[in-house]
């Protein structure tokens, strides 16, 4: 079921009116239901891997507290922990490096094993991230393991978050989605205003630049002179699909009286890499932070090269190169977390370059700054960190949406060897043709305004929503039926898209 | 705890560790510079620290990190 649809959308009206209605004692159940209902609307055969993840996360859940309850050998425990990952992991590694290992295979040993396509269950890489945070903070004792099998499952089929995230941390999700929720007005328009914001961004924003982004990257050779335009469209495409869905997913959460976790802040105001990872896909980045990075940093094998990286190259840099190696080492692993695909694997190291780079030169740096009498407080130089950080992230978006790294190649010599700005209006903008190109341009271009004017809103601490309801009643109305009049006028003629997020 | 207040400036010498007690919370200290402080940790206290410890109870301001490594010794 799209979270563009009619469907979609009358779902939502009834699993909200379900739960204000049911006692307060079973609105978790409400919830539950519901989630496995939308579950199964996608295919009955999808329902065996997010049960499989349930069941296998929650007894190794039991089984961990019982022998920490036991005071079992700390060996035990990371024997019974490790089995658990593994197994967790199992059915994510299947469906989605299947195929890639097995050309890998066929490449290295010159073997002719048949290419094996399994269906990619909804959320698969969510709900499997979200589970294995849980066992790990049961394991170290940040979070106390469920006992109710029927509370676990909500805590991981909760279904705004099956599409596209955001990865729910079990200690300030869980207990949200158990606690019965009252009927909020405030919580309710809250969550409308969220709603109607995030679908706004996807299909007014999203789908349009997507029209031009397909249009380029479908025929580059034609296209050869608008190719940076393509880029920048499917950097604005890419964020304003992606939050445009978190917005539609919190606000249904808001709905329910629920504050899930934030997955954007503002990223092209980011002024380094490390800042952008900070306000993009912030839960997964988190994720990455609390069950990859601490774990590798803190092992023994990083401590002894840790001693070792000392004594090589003195206290300070010393310090530095191995949490660069594990910054290396985390976005290899959310490069392939994305797809497998080369492609991938060259994104994620490339993040890591940057960063462990950034890093290691980090002395450098403030030692030059500190010459050159740059505090880091001018407002140029912060303008200038945001514009230096965006052209990086951009760059990177070529690897992104091309389907190989050659591809990407090709993009970037033509996008630095031809310009024709004519080429734009050859492109055929959704059922308008290419008539329409003045007018999508135009709605894009107004559209990225109201976007960023918003964001540096945003960035300043302002409460969007309460400086909305805080005007006279008829002005709020009319900011919602505005809202609402612009997608139905630009959403509906443009190419509907699904969500980028939700093949991942 | 002169001696923590020494390593944690030079980790960060922007960050008013006298006064701060939300560094983690508020995202003040960035996973580099945390582990960057786990790292002196080790080589000045001989304590391990596993990622259990790493949470903003133990991290929030330089007297939490003290209390961690007092613990942490005494362990």
């Amino acid at each position: 079921m799209s979270l563009i649809s009619n469907a979609f959308i009358l779902f939502v009206v009834a699993a909200v009116c379900c739960y204000y209605l049911a006692p307060m004692k079973i609105r978790w159940v409400v919830l539950l239901a519901f989630s496995y209902v939308y579950y199964l609307a996608g295919g009955v055969r999808y329902l065996f891997f997010i049960l499989y993840s349930t069941i296998v996360v929650y007894l190794f859940g039991l089984a961990i507290d019982h022998l920490q309850k036991k005071n079992a050998s700390l060996k035990t425990q990371k024997r019974v922990i490790t089995i658990g990952i593994v197994a967790s992991f199992l059915m994510l590694g299947i469906v989605k490096y299947l195929g890639f290992f097995t050309d890998l295979l066929n490449t290295v040993f010159d073997t002719k094993i048949p290419g094996m396509t399994v269906l990619f269950p909804l959320g698969i890489s969510f709900y499997t991230f979200q589970s294995v945070g849980y066992l790990l903070d049961v394991y170290w004792k940040k979070a106390e393991a469920e006992k109710n099998f029927f509370r676990f499952a909500l805590f991981i089929s909760f279904f705004p978050q099956l599409v596209q995230g955001p990865i729910g941390n079990y200690n300030r999700l869980a207990p949200q989605l158990i606690t019965p929720h009252k009927f909020s007005s405030e919580a309710i328009c809250r969550g409308l205003m969220r709603i109607i914001w995030g679908y706004a961004k996807k299909m007014i924003i999203a789908d349009w630049a997507g029209v031009f982004v397909d249009a380029i990257w479908g025929d580059p050779d034609r296209y050869n002179g608008i190719v940076l335009f393509g880029l920048i469209f499917y950097g604005i495409q890419l964020y304003a699909d992606f939050s445009g869905g978190i917005d539609v997913v919190i606000g249904i959460g808001n709905l329910f009286g629920i504050r899930m976790d934030e997955n954007f802040r503002q990223p092209y105001l980011a002024t380094s890499m490390a800042d952008f990872w900070k306000r993009w896909h912030i839960t997964l980045g988190e994720w990455m932070m609390n069950y990859v990075f601490y774990p590798i940093t803190l092992s023994g094998w990083m401590t002894r090269f840790s001693g070792w990286s000392r004594k090589v190259f003195g206290k300070k840099t010393g310090r530095v190169v191995p949490i660069a190696l594990a910054d290396f080492i985390v976005f290899f692993l959310v490069g392939i977390w994305h797809g497998a695909s080369w492609k991938y694997v060259v994104y994620g190291l490339v993040n890591g370059g940057i960063i462990a780079f950034s890093e290691l030169m980090g002395n450098r740096y403030r030692s030059l700054r500190k010459t050159l009498h740059i505090t880091g407080k001018e407002t140029w130089f912060h303008i200038f960190q945001i514009v230096r950080t965006y052209i990086i992230v951009n760059l990177r978006w070529f690897y992104d949406r091309s389907d190989t790294v050659a591809e990407g190649n090709y993009l970037v010599k033509q996008a630095f060897s031809h310009f024709d700005c004519s080429q734009l209006f050859d492109i055929a903008a959704g059922r308008g043709g290419t008539a329409f190109v003045p007018t999508a341009l135009l709605i894009i271009t107004v559209g990225c305004i109201v976007m960023v004017a918003v964001g540096i809103l945003k960035e300043r601490g302002t409460d969007l929503y309460q400086k909305i309801t805080a005007l006279p009643v008829p002005l709020t109305v009319a900011t919602y039926m505005i809202l609402l009049l612009l997608i139905g006028t630009f959403g509906s003629t443009a190419v509907l898209k699904g969500f980028i997020y939700a093949q991942f | 705890m002169e001696e923590l207040m020494e390593i944690l400036e030079d980790i960060s010498p922007d960050v008013d560790f006298e006064n701060e007690t939300a560094l983690m919370d508020d995202k003040i200290l960035s996973s580099f510079d945390v582990l960057s402080i786990v790292s002196e940790l080790r080589a000045n206290y001989g304590i391990r620290i596993t990622p259990a410890e790493i949470i903003p109870d133990n991290f929030n301001s330089a007297e939490a990190i003290w209390n961690m490594i007092c613990r942490l010794k005494e362990g």
